[in-house]
Parts: structure tokens; C-alpha cells; sequence
């Protein structure tokens, strides 16, 4: 039986190297040794992902390297799933996500969402190009902690502004993130959202922050 | 108002001033009080539009359209339409990893998709903005961009796992592209742009091998019509600027995002013109830096040497 740091290790390298079977592998091992799966999520596969996200900072990785490391991590992720206690699967809040009504572009949300699956939040994807009425009846429908919001484009990014408005509005103790290419931390704050993710490597310790924030106001 | 200066400085020559290229394209309709849809659907209001955002910008040059689903549009996807925006591309034939020419897509025709359109758009718009010494600009959807439209998201991961696949379907992108060009030259477009804003996701090596060789075709129609060739590309495209520099255009148009004197060094080293760089987002859209201190920091940089302003 190999120890766990090892499997670990093979774990993160399996996601970033993008190597599916490797993942998947690696996952049975775990399994079959005996260890936590959550461990194998969090210290295994999500550490891959974070070194994922900084070679994507860093530039030595672009959207097709990542798309391919997250399709390993999935492979992982799969073989991990179905042996997570029912305790290990408690959220850290629930999300509602979507990229902005008339904005089609979802690489970067689809990545976002697989990373704030795996850190723990319970994510309610309404896909892309959702209209603000459908946020809405999403956030009336559930108990939602934030709002996750992307735009790829200048044009259709103008849109959050009134988003984000409408769910100041209608729930004011619900948290707002954006993100996507035209997005900064200036446009966030002159739109009023309560955080800005960068990357999707960052958006976890992001939303983490935000619903702090939210629950202590 | 100058289509000579705008030629002249996307060939990398000197020029008295820097020429000036608004990529306006919605933004005509704006000005007509027009929604976007309606507008990119009438020949009619398209002409009234460029010349009237010619005539108000005082434009050196101006795009008949600036809409990146034309050519998606033209080979069987199908749109979402919008009024205030272009539209986007709702469906993709060969996301199930089905080739386009499995799938018997042909190659367009003038009267594929929205082409009649645009053609008699531009029919209508060229003495136009000929009187107002402007050029007119045909930009079309570059291989990797088209290629995402027809294949979705799994373009991307295909230059790895399925790498016949993603050379078949640029292959098709290619010759769709060349079509285009062939329009726009047809038109009389003193300028052919080739945009293609995916192009800056992905690494050098994957775009010498999946960008720089399907904008060939299009490249050459452009030349052989005698006409001024660009390539333009979105986001932060630093690490590919060696291959946006040699892929074989007379100029390039790069994004907001870089910083316009090492664009102009990496141009002017390659001979080739370069447009940019008005900060689309915090500038024009928004405001928060002044749109008139914008212009004058890009002038400042790009010069009077192969520089076009332009927004990034």
C-alpha cells in the first residue's frame, strides 16, 4: 500500500500533467488503500488545480492546458465521488452561477464552477446567457449565499451593473462575485459586486471572503 | 479624413499623423437610434450607419461590419440575435466531433446566410464613404474563432486529443475565410481583416500549428485583390506577439491589455503596421480614465511610423 502523500502526489501531478487515466488511477488507489476520499479531493486533486490556476497566471498554461486538466481532475473526482461520507459533503454555501444575459461565452465559468464544486459550495449553474429574470427566480427559489456572475465581453459586461442591482434589491444579504475578460477589480467595485475573482484559480478563496463578509454585515 | 494614411500606415510607412480606424459597428446603429438586430439585417440602415459614424468620428477608415458570426452564420449555425449587440452563435454543427465535410458543409455562397446583406451593405456603402475619402474595411471570423463556432469548447481540447479532427475542421475554416475574403475584396475593401480573438488563448506552439497556417488562404486572396491586409486579436496575447507579428499580414490590431510600446517595438522590428490602443472597457465604455488622456498616452506611444489608433 503506498502512502498517502504519495498518492496525493500522484493525484496532483495526474491533474497537471492532464493525464485522465493517471487521475483515475490514482483515485482507486486511495480508495483501495483505505484513506479519506475527501483528503484525496482537497489535497490531491484541488492542490493539481491550483498549480494549474498559477501556470495559467503565469502564462505557461493556456485554455486548452487547463480545459485538459480539469477533464483529469473530473476523472479523479468520479472514482472519488461515490465514497465521500454524507458528513464530507456538507457545502460551504450555496452559489448561483451564470454568465450575463446575452453572453454566450462559458469556458471560463464552466472552469469556475468546477473549482468551487471541489472547494466545498453547492453551485446551481444556470448555464449562459441567463437573463436577469432568471436569476431572479432562482434566488427566490433557493437559499443562496451568492451570486456568481461572468461576461466575456465588454458589451454584454455592461449588463451586471443592473444584475447586480436587482439582487442588492430583492435580496440584499446575498453576496455577488464577477469575473470574465473585461472584468477588473475597479469595474467590480464602480458595479457595486462584493468581490472579483482574477482567475478561476482564485475564485474560492474569493467567494469564501465575500460570504464572510455578507454574514458578518 | 485619409484612406491613403490609413493604407500607408498599415504598411509600416511614416505618415503625417496617425490615421485613425473606429471599429464601429453597433455602435452606427446607436447612432441611427437603432436596435442592433434591426440594423444588421437592412442594407439600408448598415450604409447610413458607417457613413454616418465616418462623417461624426471623421474616420480614416471604418469596418462594414464588425460581427464575428457571418461566416459561422453562412455554414449552417444558428444565432441568437440581440438589440443591443451582435449576434452570437447558438449552435455547432461539429461539437459531436463530426468533420464538416462528414456533416457536408458547404463552402458559402453570396447568398449564404446574412452575405446578401452585407454585400449589398456594402454595395450601397462603398461611393459613400469613397466621397468621404474613408476606407471601407471587411473584417471576417479568423480560423480558430470560426473554428470554436462550428466545433464549441472541445476545439480547444482537440488540439491534443483529436488532433485530425481540429486540423479537418480549420481546414474548413480556412477555405470558409478565403470565401470571405474574395467578398470583401470583390466589394472593393481597401482593407481585409482577419479577426481572431480566441487566437490569445493558447500557447505559441499551438498557434504556429492550429492558427498561423488556415489564415494562408485568406491572406493570399487579400493580396492578390491588391488589398491592405490585418490581423487582429483580443485579450492578453503577449506570448504569441512573435507569431501575430510573422503570420503573414501587412498589420495587426492588438487588445487594451498590452502596453502599446512594446507592441510598436515588436512591429516595427517585423515591418509590419499595428493598431491599437484605446482602452475599450475603462475608456470608452466606461469612462473612468478620460477618453481624450487615453488617446493622447496611445498617440504618445504608437507614433507616426506604422501606427494606426484605433480601440483595443
Amino acid at each position: 500500500m503506498l502512502p498517502l502523500e504519495e498518492i496525493l502526489k500522484k493525484l496532483h501531478d495526474a491533474v497537471v500533467g492532464f493525464d485522465e487515466a493517471g487521475a483515475a488511477q490514482a483515485a482507486r488507489l486511495l480508495i483501495e488503500g483505505g484513506y479519506d476520499p475527501l483528503e484525496g479531493i482537497m489535497h490531491g486533486l484541488s492542490t493539481g488545480m491550483d498549480t494549474v490556476g498559477a501556470l495559467f497566471k503565469q502564462q505557461e498554461y493556456f485554455v486548452p492546458e487547463v480545459l485538459l486538466c480539469a477533464e483529469a481532475m473530473n476523472a479523479g473526482m468520479e472514482v472519488l465521488r461515490p465514497h465521500l461520507q454524507a458528513s464530507s459533503t456538507r457545502t460551504l454555501g450555496t452559489i448561483i452561477l451564470g454568465t450575463v444575459q446575452g453572453d454566450v461565452h462559458d469556458i471560463g465559468k464552466n472552469i469556475v464552477k468546477m473549482m468551487l464544486e471541489i472547494g466545498g459550495f453547492d453551485v446551481h449553474d444556470l448555464g449562459n446567457n441567463v437573463p436577469h429574470k432568471r436569476f431572479a427566480e432562482e434566488l427566490a427559489r433557493t437559499d443562496a449565499d451568492l451570486v456568481g456572475v461572468s461576461a466575456m465581453m465588454t458589451t454584454t459586461m455592461m449588463g451586471m451593473r443592473s444584475l447586480i442591482g436587482m439582487v442588492k434589491e430583492t435580496k440584499p444579504h446575498v453576496g455577488v462575485l464577477i469575473g470574465g475578460a473585461p472584468v477588473t477589480r475597479e469595474i467590480a467595485k464602480m458595479f457595486n459586486a462584493d468581490g472579483y475573482a482574477d482567475s478561476a484559480a482564485d475564485v474560492v478563496g474569493e467567494a469564501k471572503r465575500v460570504m464572510a463578509a455578507v454574514k458578518s454585515a | 479624413m485619409s484612406k491613403k494614411m490609413l493604407i500607408e500606415a498599415l504598411r509600416c510607412n511614416r505618415t503625417p499623423r496617425a490615421p485613425w480606424f473606429p471599429y464601429a459597428c453597433i455602435n452606427c446603429a446607436y447612432l441611427l437610434g437603432e436596435t442592433a438586430d434591426r440594423y444588421l439585417q437592412d442594407p439600408e440602415l448598415i450604409a447610413k450607419g458607417v457613413e454616418a459614424a465616418a462623417k461624426r468620428y471623421r474616420a480614416d477608415g471604418i469596418p462594414l461590419v464588425f460581427d464575428l458570426s457571418v461566416e459561422a452564420n453562412a455554414v449552417g449555425c444558428e444565432l441568437s440575435w440581440w438589440p443591443d449587440n451582435v449576434p452570437s452563435v447558438a449552435t455547432h454543427p461539429c461539437a459531436q466531433m463530426v468533420s464538416p465535410r462528414q456533416l457536408g458543409l458547404k463552402l458559402p455562397t453570396k447568398d449564404s446566410g446574412r452575405w446578401p446583406v452585407l454585400l449589398e451593405a456594402g454595395k450601397l456603402a462603398k461611393p459613400r464613404l469613397d466621397a468621404l475619402d474613408c476606407a471601407m474595411v471587411g473584417l471576417y471570423c479568423g480560423p480558430l474563432t470560426l473554428a470554436s463556432h462550428l466545433a464549441g469548447v472541445r476545439i480547444f481540447t482537440d488540439f491534443y486529443k483529436n488532433q485530425e479532427f481540429a486540423h479537418e475542421v480549420l481546414e474548413f475554416a480556412a477555405e470558409v475565410n478565403a470565401v470571405s475574403a474574395a467578398f470583401y475584396a470583390e466589394l472593393g475593401c481597401e482593407v481585409i481583416g482577419i479577426v481572431d480573438p480566441v487566437a490569445s488563448q493558447v500557447k505559441s506552439a499551438t498557434f504556429r500549428e492550429f492558427v498561423t497556417p488556415y489564415v494562408q488562404k485568406g491572406i493570399q486572396v487579400i493580396h492578390d485583390a491588391g488589398a491592405t491586409s490585418m490581423f487582429l486579436i483580443c485579450g492578453d496575447c503577449t506570448k504569441v506577439m512573435e507569431e501575430v507579428c510573422t503570420i503573414g499580414t501587412q498589420s495587426f490590431a492588438i487588445d487594451e491589455q498590452l502596453n502599446l510600446g512594446y507592441v510598436r517595438d515588436m512591429a516595427l522590428r517585423h515591418r509590419v503596421g499595428f493598431a491599437g490602443n484605446l482602452k475599450l472597457t475603462l475608456s470608452l465604455s466606461l469612462g473612468v480614465i478620460p477618453p481624450r488622456e487615453d488617446a493622447l498616452v496611445s498617440l504618445a506611444a504608437g507614433g507616426t511610423h506604422g501606427f494606426v489608433l484605433a480601440p483595443g
